[in-house]
Order: structure tokens, then sequence, then C-alpha cells
């Protein structure tokens, strides 16, 4: 069973990786992002997507040959009266017109707007391409859910995604704090970002993520908008950002947002305008096929300095009385 | 030998250097088209740094600034290497400790920076696209055939500027050439350009931001009085392009390094000696893993100096390394 390690990957791994191995498949990753992956997702993708979904191509084409199937979810949507962007809503369809030589599909459809009951028909459906017994399936949906609550309360402990996927263990910056925020498979992709975890580590920046927040909060914080956010991913964008702008234990906000996403147009002045209310700085970062460095470490670097520059200030109040 | 302080911003079109006393002045400043060789460019600059000044003055700290500012502080060994955000917002201030707002247009980029109390509060960085900056005025200037110095002129003369699309330097391009082909005026093409290039900028760059007056408009844009007339009428508020704002990062960085020098005690300067050796840059594909970084090492006199451009360390590291056991 291959599953792309982009987009979605990052939330729901622990979810798919579970199900499917306690059905007995194995289940096989695409490469870790890199050259060659966002290469042939240029190729293979129509133009105008957004730099993540090319990178689901590229990751889709780099399991063709390894696999006997892909698991390529038609998500709708993840939540009651909510949606997620509506180009995952297209994606099985995408990648079987522009992908050559695609093994068999499993295009589940995950459409919990309405009820989440149909999300155990789902599982069931997913299953029975890999065994007819149903009580099977239905014991490895119930381990699955627990290994997706396992890994989002280990993310809430503070423990980022990238730290549970790759092993990789940050250093803990005694510096400035602060939030970086964007939908989840641009800010776990060290690729797509650049490293831009590292690269704030090594100017002594300690991070969090929405992924690290109680998702009470998030809840609490999401339902003080006048009008309820239908984007799951937005919603917890905004509101992790309400939370900080109320608490406002952190130095500044980084967004990280893919080149012509839809949804990150909105959020992305709306969070500006809510954190300047706030007095918290906020820099919008945009990312797409670059690979040059240099653009990206002067914007780092100048906000972390106009943070640093902005503290020392407030500190100190006889510099400009 | 009286001391004094250098400044270097490597940038996309232009290599700046600024030579300040220790009562902040002006001694001498160099505006040095970078025409893709910095190395080379840093070494000649060097080179005439030396002549008109070397006899008399010592050059007591340096800093560097603008994209190329890894690398010319590797070559010189400078005392600080800062972004330009911060080296044109600190010259901003030294020039007029009230300004509220820079504008700066430079090669590649283009920057807006929000300056609140002497203190850089918000600023903005073009983001994908160098849709408005120097590099591309420069290429319309050379296909209509009209010296970059002159370009602002024509602006000014424009009566009906007409409407270009400014959004997009190719879809910029495009318009303007269906303009010309249609027989509009030289003047009121370049001036819809001019009023197309700061649409773009307030609209885009400064989307959200508080536009204060004073004003600065800094970069080598700036030369250009069409562009700056231009804000005026959109602004509705006079703005100020300060007399050194071609080298405005260079002045910045001069000054950064002078406070460094005086925290810290000592330059880590290696002075004029470095026109001597022979620099060269050569690159090479790394092919341990899929991602084929593209890794660029300095060489100084046949010796590898330092390595970039890797994603996982594995070369930049090892010259990292080295230089800490060397130092320590």
């Amino acid at each position: 069973m291959g599953i792309p390690r982009a987009l979605l990957y990052y939330e729901y791994y622990p979810l798919w990786k579970t199900f499917f191995e306690e059905l007995g498949a194995e289940v096989v990753l695409s490469a870790k992002t890199n050259k060659k992956i966002i290469e042939s997702g240029l190729t293979y993708c129509v133009n105008e997507a957004c730099l993540p979904v090319k990178i689901f191509h590229g990751a889709v084409s780099d399991l063709i040959g390894k696999v006997d199937c892909v698991f390529l979810p038609r998500i709708i949507s993840v939540a009651k009266r909510e949606y997620i962007c509506p180009k995952f809503s297209g994606l099985p369809d995408m990648i079987r017109s522009s992908l050559p030589n695609l093994p068999p599909v499993i295009d589940t459809e995950i459409k919990l707007r309405l009820s989440d009951k149909t999300l155990k028909e789902a599982f069931i459906y997913t299953g029975k391409f890999i065994t007819d017994n149903i009580a099977k399936i239905i014991k490895a949906y119930h381990k699955a859910l627990r290994a997706h609550g396992d890994f989002v309360a280990k993310t809430q402990k503070g423990v980022l995604p990238a730290q549970i996927f790759d092993g990789y263990r940050p250093p803990q910056p005694k510096g400035l704090k602060i939030a970086v925020v964007g939908h989840i498979y641009n800010l776990f992709d060290s690729y797509a970002n650049n490293n831009l975890f590292k690269r704030l580590y090594q100017n002594d920046i300690s991070v969090i993520t929405p992924e690290t927040l109680q998702t009470k909060i998030i809840d609490e914080s999401a339902d003080k908008l006048n009008k309820k956010l239908f984007w799951s991913f937005a919603r917890k964008i905004m509101g992790a950002v309400i939370h900080f702008t109320q608490t406002k234990d952190i130095d500044g906000v980084m967004y990280i947002m893919s080149f012509g996403c839809g949804i990150d147009s909105f959020i992305a002045d709306l969070c500006e305008r809510k954190l300047k209310r706030a007095n918290i700085p906020f820099y919008l970062l945009v990312i797409d096929e670059h690979s040059g460095e240099a653009g990206l470490d002067t914007r780092i670097e100048a906000f972390v300095d106009m943070l640093k520059r902005r503290k020392t200030n407030d500190s100190d109040l006889s510099a400009h009385g | 030998m009286k001391s004094c302080y250098l400044g270097i911003d490597i940038g996309s079109v232009s290599t700046n250097f600024v030579v300040i006393d220790e009562d902040k002045n002006l001694i001498e400043k160099l505006y040095i088209r970078t025409q893709g060789q910095p190395i080379k460019i840093l070494k000649e600059g060097m080179e005439r740094l030396k002549l008109s000044i070397g006899g008399e003055r010592r050059i007591a700290g340096a800093g560097t600034t603008g994209s190329g500012r890894q690398l010319a502080a590797l070559i010189t060994s400078a005392d600080i290497v800062k972004n330009e955000i911060t080296s044109h917002a600190v010259a901003a201030l030294d020039f007029c400790e009230n300004v509220k707002t820079v504008i700066e247009i430079g090669g590649q980029d283009s920057k807006i920076i929000i300056i609140r109390e002497g203190l850089v509060y918000d600023f903005a960085m073009n983001t994908v696209c160098a849709a408005g900056t120097g590099s591309f005025l420069d290429r319309q200037a050379s296909r209509l055939n009209i010296p970059i110095e002159e370009l602002g002129g024509y602006a000014l003369k424009s009566r009906n500027p007409v409407r270009i699309a400014g959004r997009c330097a190719v879809f910029a391009e495009s318009d303007m050439i269906h303009k010309q082909q249609t027989g509009q005026s030289l003047e009121d093409i370049i001036g819809g350009l001019c009023q197309a290039l700061v649409r773009n900028y307030l609209n885009n760059l400064a989307k959200g931001k508080k536009i204060e007056a004073p004003i600065f408009f800094q970069g080598g844009v700036a030369a250009n009085v069409g562009i700056a007339a231009a804000f005026e009428k959109e602004l509705k508020t006079p703005i100020i392009v300060p007399p050194n704002y071609d080298v405005m990062g260079a002045y910045g960085a001069a000054l950064l390094a002078k406070d460094q020098v005086k925290n810290k005690g000592y330059t880590t300067f290696k002075g004029f000696d470095i026109i001597n050796i022979e620099y060269m840059s050569r690159s090479f594909k790394c092919e341990k893993c899929a991602n084929c970084c593209e890794v660029v090492e300095l060489v100084a006199d046949g010796r590898v100096q330092a390595r970039w451009g890797d994603r996982c360390g594995r070369w930049s590291d090892v010259e990292q390394r080295k230089q800490v056991a060397h130092s320590g």
C-alpha cells in the first residue's frame, strides 16, 4: 500500500499506517520531498496548482512501480459543517488524469460535513480492498483512531510532528519565542519551506505551532469569530492566532503560505489584522519553487532583528522617553 | 592615521561601498554594477578604495549587507553581516531620526519599512515576483534604447500616461509593447510604467501598512524621478530622496560596523590585502541523495575557505567545524 508523503500525510499518517498494517498490508511511503519529487511534480501537475499539490503529484509518481496500489482518499470534509480546500476533493481525479502507469487507486470518500458517522463506513469501504473480514476491519479502525489520538495528544504536549515522523530532536533555544502558523504540509515539509525551523533555531528562536495547542483552546478561540470559519485547517490557524492575541506569550507570528493558496490569502490577512490590533509582529512568508536561500534568510533575519529590537526597547523605557 | 569604517552592499544590480569617519561623515562612496560577478567587483571596489583613501586612513571595521553579504563577509572577514532591512532602516534613522516610512526599491527586491519611535515596527518585501524592481526598469530602458538615467525624465514629460498592467513584469512588458504598437508616445508609455509600478508597490507590498510622513525613498530606483513623482501623486505627500539614496544600504552597514567594533573592541577585517589573494568560487552537484544540491566552494589561493548550498550540511558543516577548530 503506497502512501504519498505529502499534504495530509502530515496530519493523518499514524491513522492510515496503523489501519493498513493492522489489516496485514505493508505500508510504503514515498521518499521525503527532494528535488526529484518537486521536478516530477512540476512535470505532471497542472501549472496553476500550489506547490504542495505539485509535491503530492511528485510523491505519487515516486511510488509508481514500488507498490500494488496507492491510497488517495478523496477528502472533502474532516469535521461537521466544515470543508477543506476544494483541491482535495478533486485530487484522485487530478492524479489519474496526469500520471501515467498508475497502479490501482483507493479513493475512499471522506465527507464528514453532515455526519461523522460516515467515517466508519469509509474505513470499511477502504478495508474491503484488502480483506472481507469486517470484524478485522472494525478492529483495525478502532486501533487506527487510537493511534491518531495518541499522535494528536503527543503534539499537544509540544512535540512537533517533524519530531514524531523523522525522529528529529530540535534544540531548546532560549531566545525569543515565535509561533509559526500555516497549513500543516507547509510547516512540516522541511524541503518545501527550505529548512525554516532549522533556520529559526539557528537564530536562537524557539518555535510553537497551532498543532501544539490543545483542541479545546483552539475551539474556544475560533468560536470568538463573528462567523464560523468553514475551512477546518484555517479554523485551526485562526483559533491559534486569536489565542495568542489574548495570552501574548509569544514575540511574533510567522505565517507560511504557499503561493497561489486561496484559503491562505484570506486567513493570512485576517490573522494580520487581529495580530496588529494586539500589537504582535506578523510576517507572511510565501513559498514556491525557489531554491535560493538568500531571499529567505534575509526575510527571517530581518524579522528576528525587528523582534529583538522591539523587545529590548520595550524593556528599556528610558531609551526614547 | 585616522580611522574609518567600511560598508559593503552587494546587490543583484549594483555593488556599493561607503566609507565613513568617526563622526559618521561620508568620506567615499562607490556605486559599481555587479554584472553578475560579485567577487571580481568586490576586489575592484577595494582596489579603488585603496587608491583613494588607503594612504591617509585606516579601516577600523567593516560591515556587509545585500544578497551577497555572506560572500562579501567571507572574503573580507567583516565584523558584521546584516540584512538589507536593518541596514536601510539604520541609515535612514541616522539621517533623520523622525523618519516613519522607508520605501526601498533595489535591483531585485522592493521593501517597505515602517518605523515608529526609532525602531523597525513592521516591514514587507516583495514575495515571489520581482516585478517593479530595478532590474525590470533596466531591461525596459535597454529595450527602448534609453539610458536608464534618463528614464525618469521621459516620465515627467508624459501628459497622458497610459494604463499599464503592473502586477507582473511579463504582463507589464507585453502591455507596453502593445501600447507602443498602437502609436502611443514613448513619454506616455514610460509615464504609465512608473505609475503602474507605484500602484503595484502600494497595492501589494504596502497593503494594509500605514504610510506616514516623513517618507524616505532609497535604493537605486530612487534615482528615477518619474517613480518618485508617481509616489508623490499617489500618496499626496512629499517624498524625501536622501542625498546618498543609492548607497544607503552600505551606509547602514558601515554604521553598524562602527557600533560593532566599538562594542567588541577590535576588528576582524582583513584590510586591503584581499586584493592580492586569488579568489575563486566554483560549484559542483552533490549526488549523495536525490536532492542533488548545488554546492558552492569559495577557494582562496587554492585553499577551500567555505562551502555552502547543501541542505543536509554534509559539506558546509565540515568547513564550519574546521574554522572553529582553527580559531579555537
